[in-house]
């Protein structure tokens, strides 16, 4: 008996989110099918890949990554390579300096240097807090303010902070916010809820539903980002349609595999191609659950990830 | 079967303020009313003029036009007894956020409503009765067939046949109300939706009561597997009931603010 295919195209679609401006701007989202079934309708955006800096510098003792910032003093240095790179959407600045219990840089400098990444180049351009609420609750509104007309997307509002971000990034300056929260569906309808109540259009956010390195839990990310791209196609939830974006270097490069030396696990080999490793099996099993965009560290897992994307698309 | 599906039962022309409205075309009664039961969540509206023998065409289409141009095409329920009326609304009608309901047809004189709405492309709403109530559930079933296949004839598509079971007073037929129920589980069982005037079970009972009757019982009937009724999405206790159920049976996901959303 001949196959017959019968494509999957949902009347619902999971939401646009453009972040950047010009020409470089980069749309997230508009697809009306599950993730990454292009054969069952054209999805017009590709999942989009962000390539994160950090404002404490890059990991020196990783030799691909030294070599391909080398020379790149300054975070905006740093930013103009990562723009260059080939399959990179949009460069992304987390703000680890900032947190109180470490550096504790000033709003003022982090503001000034996330100023200076966007005057540098031209792609959109996504910042991450430092971690600690308080903190980024403040961040997030200086940044909101300063960077007005740049179109930026700040990651992320949580339940704790949401409304200052909210009004600051969603309302007053026009810029583009994230709704956190920990791999917990029923929270991030609700986180959703609440910040469209202030008067946020679903057009102005991008959900981070958490992650996990795969191996550690994943099974709970797939589960949560599958249950919310259900609600949002076959349900028709608009709290929930939403793009998905996955900042996965974190998780990737934390756990064990990425940071163990060679010396005490020489059968494992060397610690960049661990990392790299688990960074590109991370980010793919988020892209094949449900991430609209996923936010990388190395430059070689962004060559083998976009190379993923082309391949399906 | 997705989620429950509320057609907002307020626009109707037995209510002095709304036959007024409708006699002299003023808007404002009509807008008001149907923006309270979509801010309630409503999905569809039930405009119902009545038999309105003279003037039926032209009302049935200001009416059609004026709800659909004020709140972003929202699907409306046609309810007359007129069926040029019906007619007329739909050749109006803007689909773009669901196709619409002809309000409705029986096994008897009314079944050329069935035709009505297939050669329309609209949902009707089937009733499983003739002439009076069915005095059981394999009389329904007998008219229940009799729609369907009337239907299936004319091309229609059995998901655009939602059956009403009829729902009956409890003062005065409490035996009945198991039947429906178990009625609503045969429609369920084949597949097929379901609707009906729900609210006519708790007809004649005090005002204070009536809420707390009708949200049991579509509690109960959603069990059953009822997908939808026509009611007064303005009763707060119901609409709660409603949300309730939905995210009970995993048809919409739940978070704390959901009863406002």
């Amino acid at each position: 008996m001949p196959l017959k295919k019968t494509p999957q195209v949902f009347s619902a679609s999971i939401d646009t989110v453009t972040i950047g401006t010009g020409e470089k701007a980069v749309t997230l989202g508009g697809a009306n099918v599950m993730p990454l079934y292009a054969f069952d309708a054209p999805i017009e955006n590709k999942p989009a890949l962000g390539l994160e800096l950090s404002d404490a510098g890059y990991n020196a003792e990783l030799p691909k990554l030294a070599d391909f910032y080398a020379g790149a003093e300054t975070l905006a240095d740093q930013a103009k390579r990562a723009a260059a790179l080939d399959g990179v959407d949009f460069v992304t600045i987390t703000l680890n300096a900032a947190d109180p219990t470490g550096e504790n840089r000033s709003i003022e400098d982090c503001v000034a240097e996330c100023k200076s990444v966007c005057e540098t180049i031209d792609l959109p351009v996504a910042i991450q807090g430092c971690g600690n609420i308080e903190k980024d609750e403040q961040l997030f509104d200086a940044l909101a303010e300063a960077l007005q007309g740049e179109n930026v997307l700040l990651l992320s509002a949580r339940e704790e902070n949401y409304k200052s971000i909210a009004a600051a990034a969603g309302l007053a300056y026009g810029q583009k916010l994230g709704a956190e929260s920990a791999v917990d569906i029923n929270l991030a309808k609700q986180l959703n809820v609440l910040i469209t109540q202030l008067g946020v259009q679903p057009t102005s956010m991008v959900m981070n539903l958490g992650s996990a390195a795969s191996g550690y839990g994943f099974e709970y990310v797939a589960s949560t980002m599958d249950r919310v791209k259900s609600a949002a196609l076959a349900q028709n939830d608009a709290m929930l349609q939403m793009p998905v974006v996955t900042p996965v270097a974190d998780d990737a490069w934390s756990v064990k595999e990425s940071i163990a030396s060679e010396e005490d696990f020489p059968e494992w080999g060397p610690v960049e191609e661990r990392g790299v490793q688990m960074e590109i099996s991370t980010a793919a099993a988020c892209l094949a659950s449900g991430s609209d965009a996923v936010i990388l560290r190395h430059p070689d897992s962004v060559a083998t990830i976009s190379a993923l994307i082309a391949g399906l698309m | 079967m997705g989620k429950f599906v509320v057609i907002g039962e307020r626009i109707h022309c037995i209510s002095p303020t709304i036959r007024k409205a409708m006699e002299e075309q003023d808007p404002e009664p009509i807008l008001k009313r149907a923006k309270e039961q979509l801010d309630a969540g409503a999905t569809y509206l039930d405009v119902n003029i009545g038999p309105a023998e003279s003037n039926g065409e032209d009302l049935m289409k200001w009416a059609v036009q004026l709800l659909q141009q004020n709140f972003d095409n929202v699907p409306l329920s046609l309810d007359t007894a007129n069926q040029k009326a019906i007619e007329a609304g739909i050749s109006v009608y803007n689909r773009a956020k669901g196709k619409p309901i002809v309000n409705s047809a029986d096994a008897g004189d009314r079944i050329t409503n069935v035709d009505l709405a297939a050669a329309n492309d609209a949902i009707v709403i089937a009733l499983c009765s003739k002439a009076g109530v069915p005095a059981d559930n394999d009389e329904r079933m007998v008219y229940c067939q009799e729609l369907l296949e009337r239907g299936m004839e004319q091309g229609m598509d059995p998901e655009d046949m939602w059956f009403d079971p009829l729902f009956l007073v409890v003062k005065g037929m409490q035996d009945k109300q198991k039947d429906i129920l178990e009625f609503i589980g045969q429609l369920r069982d084949m597949g097929f939706n379901s609707t009906g005037g729900l609210s006519n079970c708790s007809n004649g009972m005090p005002k204070e009561i009536r809420p707390i009757m009708d949200s049991a019982m579509v509690a109960m009937a959603m069990q059953m597997g009822l997908t939808s009724a026509i009611v007064n999405p303005n009763d707060q206790r119901l609409m709660e009931t409603i949300k309730s159920c939905d995210v009970i049976k995993n048809e919409t996901l739940y978070a704390d603010s959901y009863l406002q959303i």
